[in-house]
């Protein structure tokens, strides 16, 4: 058992917890828009597994992440749509709603790794990209600045989905829509198209989700490749309040904790596995009911809306 | 001359809107039948009417969000046609909607800006936003913070944040629907400053309204609706509320019931020095003492939220209180459920009739037995015996004149004067010893409000005491017998009806005399 | 979706073959996880060759991770006339042991596990993973050059657990200097966290890793990508990264399915436990020409002895 806390280790959990985090990242940055605009999207899991299939297959045939990752944002963004049409165009109830495209992106993607690509085959998908001069830093260029373009872009995310949501006319409707839909129609803001948009653009960062675990960070795929991190990303997004930079914190406590057992397991920490892996679920609720505070959720949402009912 | 045709907020006026002929059908409705309808710049213009009388659904052509099916808009002159409330938007209206139109978690900038264009392209422009709300509240002297959060704000202020809205866009011509049914009195005089301030620049404003002392004291012009046809139309100065009232109803009214002398009997309701609690934990009622005699109405008048509604909690057992006592015919009942005290012959009205009065989603039938569910005639060994319940219903309905297809229709359906009837009926049915009537007409048409005071009225002469709470002096000055007046959850003083008059009891009411 | 098939497959069945015997099983996950799953299918295709197609027929639900979904095709297959059910995994003891009184005509199966409930239409099944994990375990300490070893395991339960126990005494017992790191991640299908286990072992100084379970495709990967080898267990693992797996240890079910075939046609539904090892063949050491001569021959060594008894990894 060597020293627990050396440099290594630390490099290790952080890094480690920064990947671990990517998924969630966009996939609960995209169910935040959706819920803020009050559509809750429980289908994040299936059309994370759609387009992570969508994307692997991309690659394992024609060879190009960035393909697979365009096509990865075409599918979920179908998804996303297809999504709107059967909550806010046939105005499904939207939990059930949510677990039917789940079920379809769980069943699709099996059947057709099944169908075209059989036994799980290792990929070449997005490399390591460590960015020039700032990789270079000790200690932080290792954590932060020597990963897949992918995981980048989850942490660039963050403050653009914060700007949107709070500084563009765009994030003010989805505001308005989600907490008062009526008063946001009797202006002129249509909340058909608000909830559309906002579910399209959370049906492509599920997308990207999937993308980055099949195309970035495992490089494979298997049926049920996600494991349900869809809906963990659904909790974290509650958790968080609604808010990306709680929403952030959320997903960081949740991995970094993760790394921290896979890590304290490894280095052969006397702690049984059992309590291990529940750290991460523990000390995640435990912080954000702590932090995050008291905050109610978008009033209008999972509520369908229909002008002048 | 351009410069005079210009408001205060920089938009050119409408001098003359006018309505000509307007039809409008629903499945099975004529809503509106050859309806005219005009108002000028400077006044503000009643639109009068019992509910489904035709009010809104003419309003709602105005702003676009009916067309009709016959009939012409006129504005200075020049038809339009309006396809949306964008269209109305451009042609200069803005609505002020019964139910505000505001979102609570946005600031007072952002649901101003919300909708409009920004200056900014795809980001927002509150900056830009706010400045042109501190000119609109300078120049129309309407104060708020732009920088608040809607929840952050009372009633009054949310209802100048509308006002604002509309003004932004550039409304000249404002319609407002029941704008006063949410305010306290204080908050209805000061809206009603600005709204006369807004008329004397150029502004053209329907009131929409149903409230026969708001339209005498604020309006210069009365258009009375009825059945979907227009009733009268008349100068304020030249009509009364009598005048106003039969317009509505098209029949002679009595807005005072007849009241034949009743010999006061013994003691029914006694609180000694009563205390309780509010919600939020804080002093509700101070050492409250009242006793209501067999035969007579104690009217009990007060600004909402000084302990009326704490007061009947405690009488009907929803409140538990903190010192004293409350007795019924003599029996102490300050430690019972409010299932005993229903026993010893309580019967309560409450002030939130939706909420506490009845189940919405429960037919007419349901809703009437709902005191007595448990016992014979309407239940036997647990199950509920429906001819019986049925047949009591149909009778009750009948007697108390309830508008309704059917004793199955869900009482949710009925307008709210109707359900108030099905309430009543629930509540005198039993014959009660003790009547709590909270707010008894609030929110009720004016035929049906006579019916229900009538009733109240009628069972003080089987020997009920009645404990009249209303915000409308009008109402306890009609009914009642004598009145207590409560401030800050204190009784202040209690009159016998001949030593009251309005401005005595005003002056009680807000705590000066 | 599969219960369609398989209700079709079952209409096809009654109508041409009726005297075929008829299995159904179900899995938690896919027919192809280069894992657990597949050990069945494997073996369930193996057998269906051997007696023909005429004579063995089956059907089956996999990817049923969740237990009450198995448990709903479980009661439905019962009630259908099968000869035999198959619930494999472990997970699927709790609802087996409600179903399997109600239908006291038709024989069950469930593993890996060694209790029948005391139901005498009740088989049990398991593997002697140790067994096989102890040969690894063998390869791995004479491969590793740094002398660390990651091991990356499920949920510490089951034959998961006996392979890593297994796999830590073969590898100690070879070098008493090595080092094995152990994590269990908590789940059979976190692909995302097996991974990162496998990079976290990385880190740590493994040059050999080994894992069991269906989400290791992941860490397989990681030990590709990083160039270090892998020892796979309950199916084959080669084809997935050829240049890195060294051996595996290949469940074969066959040998534990034909005497209870067998059994359930004489009468006999159920009431015993059956083992597939080293010895009886159910459990095959795939030692790859990449893993050299000296790991071959102590490989050997170790599986001679376990066969003759003088090896007993976890005791006796």
């Amino acid at each position: 058992m060597q020293d627990f806390l050396d440099w290594t280790v630390v490099i290790g959990i952080l890094s480690s917890g920064i990947r671990l985090a990517t998924p969630y990242l966009y996939a609960a940055i995209g169910e935040t828009f959706g819920q803020r605009s009050g559509v809750l999207n429980l289908g994040v899991d299936g059309i994370m597994l759609l387009a992570a299939f969508s994307s692997y297959f991309t690659v394992l045939t024609l060879g190009s992440p960035w393909l697979g990752l365009l096509v990865a944002i075409l599918v979920g963004g179908l998804m996303g749509i297809a999504m709107g049409f059967i909550s806010i165009t046939l105005q499904a109830e939207q939990g059930i709603s949510g677990i039917g495209v789940y079920l379809f992106g769980l069943g699709l993607s099996d059947l057709l790794f099944q169908k075209f690509v059989g036994t799980a085959k290792a990929i070449s998908g997005f490399k390591e990209f460590p960015i020039p001069l700032l990789s270079k830093i000790p200690f932080f260029g290792d954590i932060f600045f020597s990963q897949s373009v992918l995981v980048y872009g989850a942490y660039l995310l963050i403050p653009l989905a914060w700007f949107i949501l709070n500084k563009t006319t765009f994030g003010l409707n989805i505001r308005a829509v989600g907490e008062n839909p009526e008063a946001a129609d009797s202006l002129g803001v249509s909340v058909q198209k608000t909830r559309y948009l906002t579910l399209t653009l959370g049906g492509i960062l599920a997308g990207i989700a999937g993308a980055s675990l099949s195309i970035a960070l495992l490089n494979v795929f298997q049926q049920n490749l996600t494991n349900g991190m869809g809906f963990i990303a659904v909790a974290l997004v509650y958790f968080g309040g609604w808010r990306p930079f709680y929403v952030l914190l959320g997903s960081l406590i949740f991995s970094f904790v993760n790394a921290l057992q896979v890590w304290m397991q490894v280095l052969g920490v006397p702690i049984p596995s059992d309590i291990a892996v529940m750290m991460p679920y523990v000390l995640t609720i435990v912080v954000l009911i702590f932090s995050a505070g008291r905050v109610r959720p978008p009033a209008a949402l999972t509520k369908t809306y229909e002008r002048g009912s | 001359m351009a410069i005079a045709k210009l408001l205060p907020s920089g938009h050119p006026r409408i001098d003359h809107m006018e309505m000509r002929h307007i039809s409008k059908r629903f499945p099975g409705v004529i809503a509106n039948d050859r309806v005219n309808f005009d108002v000028r710049a400077g006044e503000i213009h009643a639109l009068l009417g019992e509910n489904g009388a035709g009010k809104s659904t003419l309003m709602r052509q105005l702003y676009g969000l009916y067309q009709p099916d016959e009939g012409e808009i006129i504005f200075d002159g020049q038809g339009k046609t309006i396809l949306s409330p964008n269209d109305a938007i451009k042609l200069g209206i803005g609505m002020i909607h019964q139910h505000f139109m505001l979102v609570n978690s946005l600031t007072v900038a952002e649901n101003v800006a919300l909708g409009l264009k920004s200056s900014k392209g795809f980001l927002t422009d509150l900056d830009v936003v706010v400045k042109r709300i501190e000119e609109l509240t300078k120049l129309y002297g309407l104060k708020v913070d732009p920088h608040a959060y809607i929840w952050q704000l009372s009633v009054g202020e949310q209802q100048r944040v509308e006002i604002i809205k509309a003004l932004y866009r550039g409304a000249a011509l404002l319609i407002l629907d029941e704008p006063t049914a949410v305010l306290t009195p204080q908050e209805v005089n000061e809206f009603f400053a600005i709204l006369g301030q807004m008329a004397s620049e150029g502004h053209a404003l329907i009131f929409i309204s149903h409230k026969l002392g708001e339209v005498m004291d604020f309006t210069h012009r009365v258009t009375v609706l009825r059945d979907g046809k227009n009733a009268g139309e008349t100068l304020t100065k030249d009509t009364s509320k009598t005048e106003l009232a039969e317009m509505m109803v098209g029949r002679q009214l009595k807005l005072v019931p007849d009241k034949a002398p009743v010999k006061v009997g013994q003691a029914r309701l006694m609180l000694k020095n009563v205390s309780a609690l509010s919600d939020r934990g804080l002093p509700a009622l101070k050492q409250v003492s009242l006793e209501l005699r067999a035969g007579e109405i104690l009217g009990l008048a007060g600004v909402s939220g000084n302990g009326q509604l704490e007061l009947a909690e405690v009488i009907a057992g929803l409140r538990p209180l903190s010192a004293g006592q409350v007795l019924i015919d003599g029996q102490d009942i300050s430690r019972k459920s409010p299932a005993q005290i229903i026993e010893r012959g309580l019967s309560y009205i409450p002030e939130e009739r939706n909420r506490d009065g009845m189940i919405k989603d429960f037919n007419i039938a349901e809703n009437l037995i709902l005191r007595e569910n448990n016992k014979a005639p309407y239940a036997k060994n647990g199950l509920l015996n429906f001819s019986v319940i049925t047949k009591t219903a149909q009778t009750l309905v009948q007697q108390f004149t309830v508008k309704t297809p059917s004793v199955e229709t869900p009482i949710k359906n009925l307008s709210g004067g109707n359900a108030q009837k099905v309430i009543l009926a629930r509540e005198l049915s039993r014959n009660p010893s003790v009547l709590i009537a909270a707010q008894p007409t609030r929110g009720v048409d004016i035929g049906a409000s006579e019916y229900l005071r009538d009733q109240i009225v009628r069972q003080r002469e089987k020997g009920t005491a009645t404990l009249l709470i209303s915000e409308d002096l009008d109402e306890i000055l009609a009914l009642s017998d004598r009145i207590a007046i409560i401030f800050h959850g204190e009784i202040m003083g209690i009159l016998a009806r001949e030593e009251a008059s309005l401005e005595r009891i005003g002056l009680m009411i807000a705590g000066e005399a | 979706m599969k219960r369609l098939v398989v209700s079709l497959c079952l209409l096809l069945g009654l109508a041409w073959a009726q005297d075929a015997f008829k299995v159904a099983v179900v899995m938690p996950s896919a027919t192809n996880d280069l894992a657990f799953s597949e050990s069945m299918y494997d073996s369930l295709l193996a057998i269906q060759e051997e007696m023909g197609a005429d004579n063995f027929e089956f059907d089956y639900a996999d990817g049923t991770f969740v237990v009450d979904d198995a448990a709903a095709a479980i009661r439905d297959w019962a009630s259908q006339g099968y000869d035999l059910i198959i619930a494999h995994g472990s997970q699927y003891g709790a609802p087996l042991q409600e179903i399997a009184p109600d239908f006291p005509d038709v024989s069950f199966a469930w593993g890996t596990a060694g209790d029948t409930f005391g139901m005498d239409n009740v088989y049990a099944y398991e593997a002697a993973s140790d067994q096989g994990g102890y040969v690894n375990g063998v390869i791995a300490a004479t491969l590793s050059k740094s002398g660390i070893i990651g091991v990356v395991g499920p949920i510490e339960v089951g034959d998961a657990k006996l392979y890593v126990d297994g796999f830590k005494i073969g590898a100690t017992a070879t070098n008493p200097e090595v080092q094995v790191n152990v994590n269990y991640i908590g789940s059979f299908g976190d692909v995302a966290l097996a991974t990162e286990a496998a990079n976290t072992h990385a880190e740590a100084g493994a040059d050999v890793l080994t894992g069991s379970a269906q989400m290791v495709v992941g860490a397989i990967g990681v030990a590709k990508e990083r160039g270090l080898l892998w020892l796979g267990t309950q199916a084959s693992q080669t084809e997935l990264a050829p240049e890195i797996v060294v051996a595996n240890q290949v469940y074969d079910w066959t040998v534990i399915l034909k005497p209870i075939i067998e059994q359930v046609k004489a009468g006999k539904l159920g009431g015993e436990a059956y083992v597939i090892t080293l010895e009886n063949g159910g459990l095959d050491m795939e030692i790859n020409d990449n893993a050299g001569a000296d790991a071959k021959a102590a490989a050997e060594a170790a599986i001679s002895g376990i066969i003759d008894g003088s090896i007993a990894p976890l005791g006796e």
